[in-house]
């Protein structure tokens, strides 16, 4: 999986394959080759969750009506 | 010349013209309440007023059930009596005997009916209610801009996992109030948010009527994206609230509804990554196990060993039989000494002696165990590199070395049948 790819999943999806993997890892079922694999995927997806999570700049916006349909502006409130 | 009367008569005089005047009695005034006084007795004292003009008025204790609101100060009411006259102090007023608030009962009667209109749809049934996205990303809000809804909710979720915050502003009281709310709600769908606040900061129920109107209620339903009600008034349910996917009692609840606190996620993320390094710690070590039994059955060091074991085995053997040789030679000679003496000088006295020395060598080249391993012969040695000689030594994985004449293997038991006896 190439990180381009990473970039597109949502938190959920991140989230969703970190657990999977967990869950392939504790079954034991895996060769040592794949377990270490599963486990760098298990860390990609462990920092880009974070990455997210962490995100300090979220936008707060407001929609303005405008003649050509609707428009987005920032809206700060202090 | 004028007739002189006394005070009380001239009042009671009053009192019954106003008592006889249908102008004045059971009529219905609206006005504001104010200067209310609640005395012990239970009567109720204060006045009616309106823009121009205002009216001393009692409510006398025993009229008090009809009432399904608690009078206060300020409050807008229509009331039902007769203007009369307090003879004892010659007070013109007016006698209540029911009250209602104004307006209130019409707005009543018009929740109740669209309440069961949209019931009778299908609209606050529990089947149509959506559960909230767990991870939204852009959360719209529909309220007013300057209200203290939007500032509640963006300093909410500040602790909560990040999402974007799109507001549609809107009137939330006063004319035009719902229509405002209901465009907010399609504006948000279009531009596709994960979920939508629809709300307000408390007020009374007046102020929350925008959302008792149907076209808040329509709005919400046809939403795609599903919508937390978020009228601050804890005890009253409005329309909204019922037709809504979530209720939420503040508009800071509904934030904490939407989004998921984030320490709680970085705790589940923590514990998901130490899962992870575990079941990988516990992989390798399996594998490192596997292959520690098989490293030890191929390190050269074991291999010595085994090679050393095999070569002091033959020495041994080897060694035993030189021995048995010396001693088959010996009891040869002296045998061909004891025949010699008893046969005498007989022609070649020494043959007999000589071909029983050649089986004697026939028999030694037999005892060699090299000899035997020649004819197909192999024997078997235990982990110790000492000889296996029964079948009772063996187990199923049992591990054993094969001599063969000209090398050596491993091998493994497989199984081990005893002979029958």
């Amino acid at each position: 999986m190439s990180d381009e790819e990473a970039t597109e999943e949502t938190f959920e999806e991140s989230l969703k394959a970190l657990e999977k993997i967990v869950r392939d890892l504790e079954g034991g079922g895996l060769p040592l080759d794949e377990a270490i694999k599963a486990y760098e995927r298990a860390a990609l997806y462990r920092d880009r969750c974070r990455k997210i999570l962490d995100e300090a700049d979220r936008r707060v916006q407001k929609l303005i009506e405008a003649a050509d349909g609707a428009r987005k502006e920032d809206f700060l409130t202090e | 010349m004028a007739e002189t009367v006394t005070v009380r008569q001239l009042n009671e005089r009053v009192r019954s013209l106003l008592s006889d005047s249908a102008a004045v009695r059971d009529v219905w005034v609206a006005g504001e309440i104010s200067g209310l006084k609640k005395y012990p007795s239970g009567h109720y004292y204060f006045t009616l007023k309106d823009a121009d003009s205002e009216i001393r008025a009692v409510m006398f204790s025993r009229y008090r059930p009809r009432l399904d609101f608690e009078p206060a100060d300020s409050m807008m009411v229509s009331a039902l009596g007769s203007a009369g006259i307090y003879v004892e102090r010659g007070q013109y007023q007016f006698s209540v005997e029911s009250m209602r608030r104004s307006g209130v009962g019409d707005l009543y009667l018009a929740f109740e009916a669209l309440k069961r209109k949209l019931g009778a749809e299908g609209l606050f049934d529990a089947g149509r209610k959506r559960s909230l996205p767990p991870y939204p990303r852009v959360i719209g809000v529909v309220t007013s801009p300057a209200g203290a809804a939007i500032h509640d909710i963006i300093t909410t979720s500040r602790r909560l996992f990040p999402a974007d915050i799109l507001l549609a502003p809107a009137l939330v009281q006063g004319a035009g109030a719902a229509e405002s709310i209901a465009s907010g709600i399609a504006l948000l769908n279009r531009h596709g948010v994960d979920a939508i606040i629809v709300g307000r900061g408390g007020g009374s129920m007046e102020d929350l009527w925008a959302f008792n109107e149907e076209a808040v209620a329509r709005a919400i339903a046809a939403s795609a994206a599903p919508v937390i009600s978020a009228v601050g008034h804890e005890t009253d349910f409005t329309i909204a609230d019922m037709v809504a996917d979530v209720r939420a009692p503040t508009p800071t609840g509904a934030a904490e509804l939407a989004l998921r606190d984030a320490g709680e996620i970085r705790r589940q993320l923590d514990s998901e990554a130490s899962r992870a390094a575990r079941a990988l710690r516990s992989a390798a070590d399996r594998a490192r196990s596997r292959f520690a039994v098989l490293d030890s059955k191929l390190s050269p060091q074991r291999a010595a060993e085994r090679a050393a074991m095999l070569s002091m085995r033959l020495d041994e053997l080897s060694g035993r039989a030189a021995s048995a040789l010396e001693k088959a030679l010996s009891s040869a000679r002296s045998r061909l000494a004891v025949a010699e003496s008893a046969a005498g000088a007989r022609a070649s006295p020494a043959e007999p002696a000589r071909r029983e020395l050649e089986r004697f060598s026939e028999r030694l080249e037999g005892v060699s165990p090299m000899s035997v391993l020649g004819r197909g012969y192999c024997f078997l040695t235990g982990p110790g590199g000492e000889a296996v000689s029964s079948a009772r030594s063996l187990r199923p994985g049992s591990a054993i070395g094969i001599r063969m004449m000209d090398g050596s293997a491993e091998a493994e038991i497989s199984e081990v049948r005893m002979d029958e006896r």
